[in-house]
This record gives structure tokens, C-alpha cells and sequence, in this order.
């Protein structure tokens, strides 16, 4: 660890771009991640660039469809925001259980994203939601849908000298949405399989839209893409259901881990993507999202 | 008693972050610190260790091999563990080298500069392989070690192997009984689990004595444990515990603080060892891992005719860690205790391995064999068409009665555990949803409440009419300090808050075996009244000290009965615990709130070796090195937990009471796998319950 | 390595800490050490601090990120909020009491985050990331309670 390590805190965007320019410099939302490795000595970064002070990114901003979120806003901002809670219902439960109050104290959806670890609670609640990662670099900005920004284990597209600085996710009427986390050993550890799922329904009840996607099931966040092929029934069958837990099952790419063997996770994909969507397209509740 | 009395004395130092422990007690300016250098491999040829980049670096002192220390082997009963790997490396994690530097960044830096060049030897990491007649030898000659317990030319691989009983008559009952079960059930490596990493701090001599600090529950034992090691004289190191982050068994070791003493000695400096939590969980005395195979039987009436328990323990790669005669586990050697058994056999072997050396943990031995015996009964019960609860009923062990080896307890008082844990029970309201089964397992644990040994304590006043009694084993959490204090000033009728607890070092009296076996309770307690005779019978204003002789009473038995209600989600194979009811045998109570803590916290530390904890140890590595990956169980991991106090017993000691921090750890494992049988009708047989073994032994149910 | 500035229990503080020290390697190097290094992973808590009053796991938290934050130890929760210390002292939500500053600060987090009403399952859920080896829990929860309710 060299004695000259720096620590930026610049307060724009444009500031903290020009920080990552330089050679070894790491970005750090929360801290966690990093800190982690940096009390391990798994990294040795010339330059820290925290975002924290960067009034841009912490904010959420409603815009035209729908909610923006700022990169640098935390996991416990993010679960008790009162349009995430009543619209968007699977992301506030997945930013409201994932780690522990510490973590979600500090750690933010951009650094989260960024860190790609496939068990994370986050990913699969912002695809079902139909999520964008908005991606900022030098000259450019790009939008990512949330399952083509990790492509392994803590494999981003990120690009040297780019930041995530946004999370767009449309807000719909009629949308209802859960999320389900699978924690058969200790409640407080990572999901064996986590799911997600919405459903919209116009104003007869019809269904416009049904989506699916899982999480430790593989190297990366999970769309199950067959769930669309459920709307245009008003109930789909357990059949149809089953279904698409059965194309989630054969979709999921698990490797054995102590959370499960990859039979094991594969078998509970399906059983945890049905669960999810027959609590999303459940009628009991009229009017609230679970 | 004033309700302020009741309070731990020590509750507002803790909950004001006051209280100080081995990591954060201030050292003097030029102590150096300490990181050790561990394998990578479980079993290696040290080739050569490459320092010399490492003795570059800044701020480093020095890089001290096998080679710079005394030839003395460390450890409690058999010493056969080096300070620092001599010539070879028998676990991954075995200490080879230590950086000695002014900080501890400096010293962690330099360690990942020292370059151990090994040669890989073959290694055997599974106890049953290693008693096989081919295995990689993890010691060539186990027995000439001093406190070996095993003769030469033994079985391979062998720490220690105690048989009894009447393995004829077994076999014999058995041949003739209506009905025998045989079944092997298994148990994995297990972690203590206590929050604080172990800490030492040594001084080189000064004035001809040696001071050591740090976590250690049995600092006499561990004055003379490196004095035999090092070659020193025993009254000539002051070992000065520090208050315990928890121990649980696993703060009795020798080896890294006989390394600070030594490191200290050549340094000429103080010296700090704080071992990090991932070091702490992979490389210091964990539980047995467990192979049990019982055979019981019994007759048309379901009466017990024989029992046959034969265990296999991982003791990995040095017995260094355990502290009893025998180098065995009471919990094994103890399997026939608590029912009515004609004839038992056991056979309880403890193998070399080349994992990490394991030690004590919470009653040991008899979390493993009690899941063994426990499961085996109701598996019994199954066969005879018998209920399960009725075939204990018939067979526990009355007042009087002979158990299955032939002692007599005056008191035994299984059945009215049991009944009163059934009692208790819930009637769960409702049905279970589609697709949830629910069940009910029951489990019993006999355990002896030890006759009090021998220890020692002192007595001095202090200005304002307090007193001061210097104890000589450090609080490990259990509140043993606060009990002493209030015996005291029960003893000398005056008001608690007149007794201030001081603790001593191992100059400043006599001795004590140490926190450990449940014993301090009664033994402390018993000491107290000893304590208040003597200082009655002095002029009481002066210093006054006590050497309590052991008791000559004999020991008490006493019960835990406990029923496991859960639900399995068959699809799942996910067990939730509904609720566990312990009921706890028990005489006199000293202090409510303690005791309760005891039944909560071992029901807790039982919940995790049932259904969450495995330390994964898979070819000599241990996989769950951290509190992330070994996880213990969470405030939410807890079920609705029940006590049921069955009170009335005989206890020891004039403070007449029944030892309960060992207890209820115990048989919980037993009871929810029973519970997980009645709800699904399958068996697990292999620690832990996890939802996925309850997931494929539900698919592969009939078959082979 | 450059200066950093923070309040600490209500007084302010400042240190020199290399870019890469944590908040616990700052706080416990004032000599300050109700917070413990256990895990060092996050998972433990018994590092557990306020940091603008949010627990925080100290061990991962960067101390230059602490520039110019309210730091809140145990031992300034025992002056500045003693009901809550009083609250472990008479429920004894405690035994060997590694984990307790870490409690005691996550008590407070939880006060002001679930308020007077908190039940034990929320309780349990707020804390579900301080461990305890040694209590069950059951003590720890009735403290939190207790100081949740301001009894």
C-alpha cells in the first residue's frame, strides 16, 4: 500500500471523470466493496474517487416514465423512498433486506451494480423492473438494460475512466411486483436463489405484461423472458406458470457452492420462480402491490 | 437482594465499551507485533524459508523460524506440536514463520514477502482413510511424544483409542433382541465461534519473570503448559487473563502463546500476537468432525438390551489441543450414560489428520455422539413400533438404579425432564399450509455436574469498608465473576455491592484448573464459603487466602429433555424450527437471569450445529473462513425457545446446584432430526440439516 | 496520509490516517476501543459506529470518508444517551460482551430508525447483522426494546 495513495472528493460529475482518468484510480460509492479488499490487501489503488459528495448522484428524480435514481443513492435510501415503496414494491423489499442495516446504510446502487456479485439482492428486482444503467465515460454516455452490465463474477462492460451515474426504471400503473429471497441456513446470509417478478394489469384486469428473473443462479443476474408469454391470459394457468418456471430452471447456469449444489439450485430456481410469479399475479390484493 | 445488585457488576464497563480485552489493552512503546506465516499445504517438506526481502522491509525487526526457537513441543496433555513448523507442515495453516516489525501493517506486509518453499507431501485428510493401514503417516511416531496416550507400534494415525464395556455381551444381546437398528451418522467441523480473535501480549524476563497477557480461560494450566514446553520454571511466568470475548472451549490453547513467550524472549522486546478472525476460525483448535456407527436393540417390551457406539474423531494434525488423560472425548466416553442399559460397548477413536488440530468445544464430544445415540433410539423406535417418547420413557435411568455402567446416581431424574418437556410443548394452532409437513422430535442429554475441584482465593480489604476477592480464572461471559461477588456476600451477609472482584494473575495465588468441564459454578461457589470461614476466623485487616482442596462429594447427574417442533417445506427441503423446548433438571439457581442466558445461548449454539454451522473442511483446507462463510446463527435465526425449569434436584457444593452451561448445546441436533423424521418420514443422518440433505433424502426416499 | 476532520462523541477530533486506514483503525487508534475489530468483513458488527446517525460497519468504512461527519462510539452513547446503556445494564443483554458496544450503537440506530413501537421481529431484523455467541439473543432484544421504548 503506497504512502501516496490520494482521496478525491470531487462534488460534480464532470470533476470525478476527470479523478478516474488517472492511472489506478478506483471509484468508491459506499465504501464496502472497497474497503473490504483494502483491509485485505487484495488492491492497491493509486487514487480513492468517492462519490458521496456528488449532489447528482444522490439524488431520485421522477422524469417523464418514470424514477431516476442516482448512482450514490444508498440501499436504505432506496428501500424508504416513498415512490419506490409504493410503485416499484420488489425493489424496496430487495434494497430493504440485502446485507444488513450497516451496509445498506452506506452502500449505494451504482457501487453495487459496479461490484456485480451474482448473489446480490438488487440485480434481479431492477430487471424484472425493466431497469436501464445509464453509463457515463469522458465523452460519452450509454444505457446498459441491467442483465448486459455484469458479464461474470464481478464482471462489469464498465470501461476504464467510466462511471455508472444512473438507474432508470419506468413507473407503470397497474404494475405489481415482488421479490423473493431463499435463505434456508441462516436468514442473515447471501439467497441460495432469489426472484423477481411483475405483472401489469390494465384497468379490467387484463395482464399487459409479466416479467421473471433470478438471482444466484449463475455467473450474472437471470431474465426469464418466457414470462412475457403470460400476459394476454387474465389467469394464467398453474400450468402456463409452471411453464416458465420450467424455462427459468433450464436457463439458470448454477456452479455448486456452499449455498447449494448446482442440482439443488437449479431445482429451486424453478420452485422460487413459480413462487414469485404466482404471488405477483395473485388478485387478492385489489389496488396495492404486494 | 437489590435489584441493583442483581446486576453484573461488570454490565456497564461492557455496555459503555469500557472494558478491555487482550486486543485492546495499551501496550508499551517498542512492542512489536507479530504475523505468522502459515502453509498453504496440508502436509510439505519445509524446503527452505526465503526472509531476506522480508528482514528488508520497512519497519521490520525480525523473521524468526523453528530454527531461532527452543526444540520444545507445546501442547496441553500431549506435546507434540511445534511453536513454528520444524522441518515439515502437517496443516494448512500451520504457523512456519513469524514477522516480527514495529507495526502491524509493516509486519503484514513483510509476511507476504516471506517465501516458504515446500515440497508437497501426501496427505490424509479424512479420520476413517487415516486409520487405514495404507495412509500417509501425519506423524511417524506418534507415541514417543511426551503425554502420548497411544503405545508404539499403535494403528496408524492414532491420538488416542479407549474402548469399554463388554463388547461379547453386546454382540450376544443383540443376536437375541426383537429388534436392532444400525445406522452411522456424521458430524462436520465445527468453530467455537466466539466473537474475539485470540490475543497475546509477552514480555521478555524482567527480574526473572516472564508476564503474559491474553485470552487464555485456564491461565495456571497454561503457565505450566509453556513452562514444560519452553523449559522454564512455572512460578516464574505471570500469566494475567484478560476478560474472555467468549470462549466456549476453544480459549484454552497453548501453542501461540507459548510462540509469543518465546518470541519475546528473542526479540528481547514485548511482543503482540492478534490473530484475524479468518485465522482464528482455520487455524485454531476446532470441533471434532464425527463418524459414529450405533447399534442398539431392544426387546418386545422396548426395553433397552444393548448398545454398541462406535466413533471415529478427526483430531487432526496434533492432539496438542486437548486437555484430558485420556485425549478423548467425555461426550463419547459418556454415550451410555442417562438410561437403563445392560450392556454397552464402546469404542471412541481419535485419528491424526492433516487438518487443523481440534480441541474443546461446549461439552465435547456429546454434541456429536448425543445426535449419534439420540437419532439411533428414535430409529429404534421406528423399527419396534414403538413411540418414540415411550421407548425413552421406558429406559431412562431412575434414583438408585445402575446405569450402564454400573453407577448408581442418587438421582435421576430423566423421566420427570422429559415429561416436563413434553408438557410444555405447544399445541401448534392451525393446520400445516399445503405442501409444509410438521413434526415432533424429542432428545435427552445426561450430563454429570462435576464434584468441585480444587482452586484458591483471596481476600483483601480496601479503603471504605469494601472488600476485594481476587478470583483466579478470567469471566469468560458466563458471569462467573458476578457469582463469586454475590456468594461471597451471601457467605459474609453483607450487601453485594461491598465486594469488588479483582482478577489475579498466576503469581498472585495458588492455582485453578480453569474454565472449563462446568465446573466453575459449584466450584467457585464452594470456594466461597471456605473463603468467608477463613476470613471470619482472621483478624480481617489484612489480605487473607484460601487453597480449596477438591471435593469429596460425588458428582450429580442432571437432564435436558428437549422437543424440536418444526415444518419442512417439502419442495424446499427448508426446515423451520416452529419451537424448542428445553427443560433443564436443576437444583438451587444462583443468579436467574445467568442460568437463563446459558439454556438461551446453548439452545442457539445447538440450533447452529443442528441446521446452519459447517466449517467445510474439504482436503485439508478449510473453506468457511470467515463469519461470512462459517455462519453462526442470527437474532433472527432464533426460534420461539421455551424453558421449563424442573426444580427439586440434589445439587453439589453447598450452593447445591447442577451445572448448566454445557447442557442444552447439546441434544438439539437429536431433537430436530427427529422432528424432520415424524414431518417427513426421512432420516438425516449427517450435521448439518440443511435443506438441501432434507430436499434429496425426500427424493430418494425407498430407494437404496 | 492528510489530516481528516470529525466529530467524535460530540467533540471534534482529528488525525492524520493514511488514505487507505478504516474508521476503526482511526477510532481505535485515539484509544477508543468499545469498537472491536472482529470479521473485518462487515458481517459481525462488532465494529459498529454512527456515522451522521447510521450504524456503519467501521472496518469497511473508509476514514476519509469520514471527513466532516458526527462519529458516535459506545462510549459516547454511555455519556450523551445513558438510558440506553442502563437499558443493557438491566436486561443484561449481555454476556461476555464482545459484541455489546456493538449493540448498544445499533440500539440507538434502531431508536431513531423504527421508533417507539419496534416490535421483536423488527428488533431482530434491525440487528440482524450484530451477531451474539453468547446470549441467544432473547436479552439483547429486550434491551433494544427497552430502549426503543424509553423505559
Amino acid at each position: 500500500m503506497a504512502a501516496d495513495t490520494r482521496f478525491v472528493a470531487p462534488t460534480t460529475v464532470v470533476e470525478a471523470l476527470g479523478a478516474l482518468r488517472a492511472d489506478g484510480a478506483l471509484a468508491v460509492g459506499g465504501g464496502t466493496a472497497v474497503g473490504l479488499l483494502l483491509g485485505h490487501s487484495l488492491i492497491d489503488p493509486r487514487v480513492l474517487v468517492w462519490l458521496g459528495r456528488i449532489p447528482a448522484l444522490r439524488r431520485i428524480t421522477a422524469d417523464g416514465a418514470g424514477l431516476r435514481i442516482g448512482a450514490a443513492v444508498t440501499l436504505r435510501e432506496l428501500s424508504r423512498h416513498p415512490a419506490v415503496r409504493s410503485a416499484l414494491a420488489a425493489l424496496a423489499t430487495s434494497a430493504a433486506l440485502a446485507g444488513n442495516p450497516r451496509i445498506r446504510s452506506v452502500a449505494t446502487v451504482g457501487g453495487a451494480l459496479a461490484h456485480a456479485d451474482p448473489r446480490q439482492d438488487l440485480p434481479p428486482a431492477l430487471l424484472a423492473l425493466g431497469a436501464v444503467v445509464e453509463i457515463t465515460g469522458q465523452d460519452r454516455s450509454r444505457t446498459v438494460p441491467v442483465d448486459g452490465l455484469a458479464t461474470g463474477v464481478m464482471e462489469t462492460v464498465l470501461q476504464p475512466g467510466e462511471l455508472i451515474t444512473a438507474v432508470r426504471i419506468p413507473v407503470l400503473p397497474g404494475l405489481r411486483s415482488v421479490y423473493l429471497r431463499f435463505t434456508p441456513g441462516s436468514t442473515a446470509d447471501y439467497p441460495t436463489v432469489a426472484a423477481a417478478a411483475s405483472a401489469r394489469r390494465d384497468a379490467r384486469g387484463r395482464l399487459l405484461s409479466v416479467t421473471l428473473s433470478l438471482g444466484a443462479v449463475g455467473p450474472t443476474v437471470l431474465a426469464v423472458p418466457e414470462a412475457a408469454a403470460l400476459a394476454g391470459e387474465r389467469t394464467p394457468s398453474a400450468a402456463s406458470v409452471a411453464a416458465v418456471a420450467d424455462a427459468a430452471a433450464r436457463r439458470a447456469r448454477p456452479v455448486a457452492t456452499r449455498l447449494g449444489s448446482a442440482a439443488y439450485v437449479r431445482a429451486m430456481a424453478a420452485v422460487w420462480a413459480r413462487r414469485a410469479l404466482t404471488a405477483c399475479l395473485a388478485r387478492d390484493l385489489v389496488g396495492s402491490p404486494s | 437482594m437489590s435489584a441493583a445488585a442483581e446486576c453484573r457488576p461488570d454490565a456497564r464497563d461492557k455496555a459503555a465499551g469500557v472494558t478491555r480485552y487482550a486486543a485492546d489493552l495499551p501496550v508499551p512503546g517498542g512492542t512489536l507485533e507479530a504475523v505468522l506465516v502459515r502453509s498453504p499445504l496440508p502436509h510439505a517438506e519445509i524446503v527452505g524459508v526465503a526472509s531476506g526481502q522480508a528482514r528488508a522491509a520497512a519497519g521490520v525487526v525480525a523473521v524468526v523460524t523453528a530454527g531461532d526457537l527452543p526444540p520444545g513441543l507445546a501442547g496441553r496433555r500431549v506435546r507434540d506440536m511445534p511453536l513454528l513448523g520444524r522441518g515439515v507442515v502437517r496443516f494448512a495453516g500451520e504457523p512456519v514463520a513469524a514477522v516480527l516489525a514495529r507495526s502491524r501493517t509493516a509486519a503484514e506486509s513483510a509476511a507476504a514477502l516471506v517465501d516458504v518453499e515446500y515440497r508437497e507431501l501426501p496427505a490424509v485428510c479424512d479420520p476413517v482413510a487415516a486409520l487405514g493401514p495404507d495412509s500417509p503417516r501425519v506423524h511417524e511416531a506418534p507415541w514417543g511424544y511426551p503425554g502420548a496416550v497411544v503405545a508404539a507400534g499403535s494403528g496408524p494415525n492414532l491420538q488416542s483409542e479407549v474402548t469399554d464395556g463388554d463388547p461379547a455381551a453386546v454382540a450376544r444381546a443383540l443376536a437375541g433382541a426383537a429388534t436392532v437398528v444400525t445406522a452411522t451418522y456424521r458430524t462436520p467441523a465445527g468453530h467455537q465461534g466466539y466473537l474475539e480473535p485470540q490475543a497475546w501480549v509477552a514480555f521478555p524476563p524482567e527480574r526473572g519473570i516472564t508476564r503474559l497477557w491474553g485470552t487464555t480461560k485456564s491461565p495456571y494450566r497454561l503457565r505450566d503448559q509453556i513452562a514444560a514446553c519452553l523449559g522454564l520454571r512455572p512460578e516464574t511466568l505471570r500469566v494475567e487473563p484478560a476478560p474472555l470475548g467468549g470462549d466456549f472451549g476453544g480459549k484454552g490453547g497453548v501453542c501461540d502463546a507459548a510462540l509469543c513467550v518465546a518470541l519475546a524472549r528473542v526479540a528481547g522486546r514485548p511482543v503482540r500476537i492478534v490473530l484475524r478472525s479468518d485465522e482464528d476460525l482455520t487455524a485454531t483448535d476446532a470441533r471434532h468432525p464425527a463418524v459414529i456407527r450405533v447399534r442398539i436393540g431392544c426387546d418386545a417390551d422396548g426395553r433397552l438390551a444393548a448398545l454398541d457406539f462406535d466413533a471415529i474423531f478427526d483430531g487432526g494434525a496434533y492432539a496438542a489441543a486437548k486437555p484430558v488423560p485420556s485425549v478423548n472425548l467425555h461426550g463419547a466416553l459418556d454415550c451410555a450414560l442417562g438410561y437403563r442399559l445392560p450392556c454397552y460397548a464402546l469404542r471412541s477413536r481419535v485419528a491424526y489428520t492433516n487438518t487443523v488440530p481440534k480441541g474443546h468445544m461446549r461439552s465435547p464430544g456429546a454434541p456429536q455422539a448425543v445426535f449419534a445415540v439420540e437419532s439411533a433410539l428414535d430409529e429404534l423406535a421406528a423399527a419396534a413400533g414403538i413411540s418414540a417418547l415411550e421407548l425413552r420413557r421406558r429406559n431412562l435411568l431412575t434414583a438408585g438404579e445402575p446405569d450402564g455402567y454400573g453407577h448408581c446416581w442418587p438421582e435421576a431424574r430423566g423421566r420427570e425432564t422429559l415429561d416436563a418437556a413434553v408438557a410444555a410443548a405447544r399445541r401448534l394452532p392451525g393446520a400445516a399450509p399445503p405442501g409444509v409437513a410438521r413434526g415432533t422430535g424429542v432428545a435427552v442429554y445426561a450430563r454429570p455436574t462435576p464434584t468441585p475441584g480444587p482452586t484458591s482465593l483471596s481476600l483483601a480489604p480496601l479503603p471504605g469498608g469494601r472488600l476485594e476477592v481476587g478470583v483466579p480464572v478470567p469471566e469468560t461471559g458466563t458471569g462467573s465473576h458476578a457469582m463469586i461477588g454475590r456468594r461471597l456476600a451471601a457467605e459474609l451477609r453483607v450487601d453485594p455491592s461491598r465486594i469488588v472482584v479483582r482478577q489475579m494473575a498466576t503469581t498472585e495465588l495458588p492455582g485453578d484448573p480453569g474454565v472449563g468441564a462446568s465446573r466453575v459454578t459449584a466450584g467457585l461457589s464452594r470456594a466461597a464459603a471456605y473463603l468467608a470461614e477463613a476470613w471470619r476466623a482472621s483478624a480481617q485487616d489484612g489480605p487473607v487466602l484460601v487453597t480449596v482442596p477438591a471435593a469429596a462429594e460425588p458428582p450429580a447427574l442432571s437432564y435436558c429433555a428437549q422437543v424440536a417442533q418444526v415444518a419442512v417445506d417439502r419442495e424446499t427441503g427448508q426446515v423451520t424450527i416452529l419451537e424448542l423446548v428445553s427443560a433443564v433438571d436443576v437444583a438451587a439457581i444462583v443468579n436467574a437471569r445467568a442460568h437463563q442466558m446459558q439454556i438461551d445461548g446453548g439452545a442457539v449454539m445447538g440450533i447452529g450445529f443442528a441446521c446452519i454451522e459447517d466449517l467445510r473442511e474439504d482436503d485439508g483446507q478449510v473453506l468457511a473462513s470467515n463469519f461470512g462463510e462459517f455462519r453462526i446463527p442470527a437474532a433472527t435465526d432464533v426460534p420461539a425457545l421455551r424453558t421449563v425449569l424442573v426444580d427439586g434436584g440434589k445439587g453439589v457444593g453447598p450452593a447445591n446446584v447442577k451445572a448448566v452451561g454445557e447442557l442444552t448445546n447439546v441434544p438439539v441436533a437429536a431433537a430436530v432430526a427427529n422432528a424432520v423424521a415424524d414431518a417427513t418420514g426421512v432420516r438425516v443422518r449427517q450435521l448439518p440439516i440443511t435443506a438441501e440433505r432434507v430436499y434429496w433424502a425426500i427424493r430418494h426416499r425407498g430407494r437404496p | 496520509m492528510t489530516i481528516i476532520r470529525f466529530g467524535l462523541n460530540g467533540e471534534p477530533a482529528q488525525v492524520h490516517a493514511p488514505v487507505t486506514a478504516s474508521l476503526l483503525d482511526v477510532i481505535r487508534g485515539l484509544g477508543l476501543t468499545g469498537a472491536k475489530v472482529g470479521c473485518r468483513i462487515g458481517v459481525c458488527g462488532v465494529c459498529t459506529v454512527l456515522v451522521d446517525g447510521l450504524p456503519v460497519s467501521s472496518c469497511l468504512y473508509l476514514a476519509h470518508c469520514a471527513n466532516g461527519a458526527d462519529i458516535w462510539t459506545a462510549e459516547g452513547i454511555a455519556r450523551d444517551k445513558p438510558e440506553v446503556v442502563e437499558a443493557f445494564v438491566r436486561c443484561e443483554g449481555m454476556q461476555c460482551g464482545i459484541c455489546t458496544p456493538g449493540q448498544v450503537v445499533a440500539a440507538v440506530a434502531a431508536r431513531a430508525e423504527l421508533g417507539r413501537a419496534a416490535d421483536d421481529t423488527q428488533l431482530r431484523e434491525y440487528l440482524i447483522g450484530n451477531l451474539c455467541r453468547c446470549t441467544g439473543y432473547a436479552t439483547i432484544i429486550e434491551a433494544a426494546k427497552a430502549a426503543c421504548d424509553g423505559r
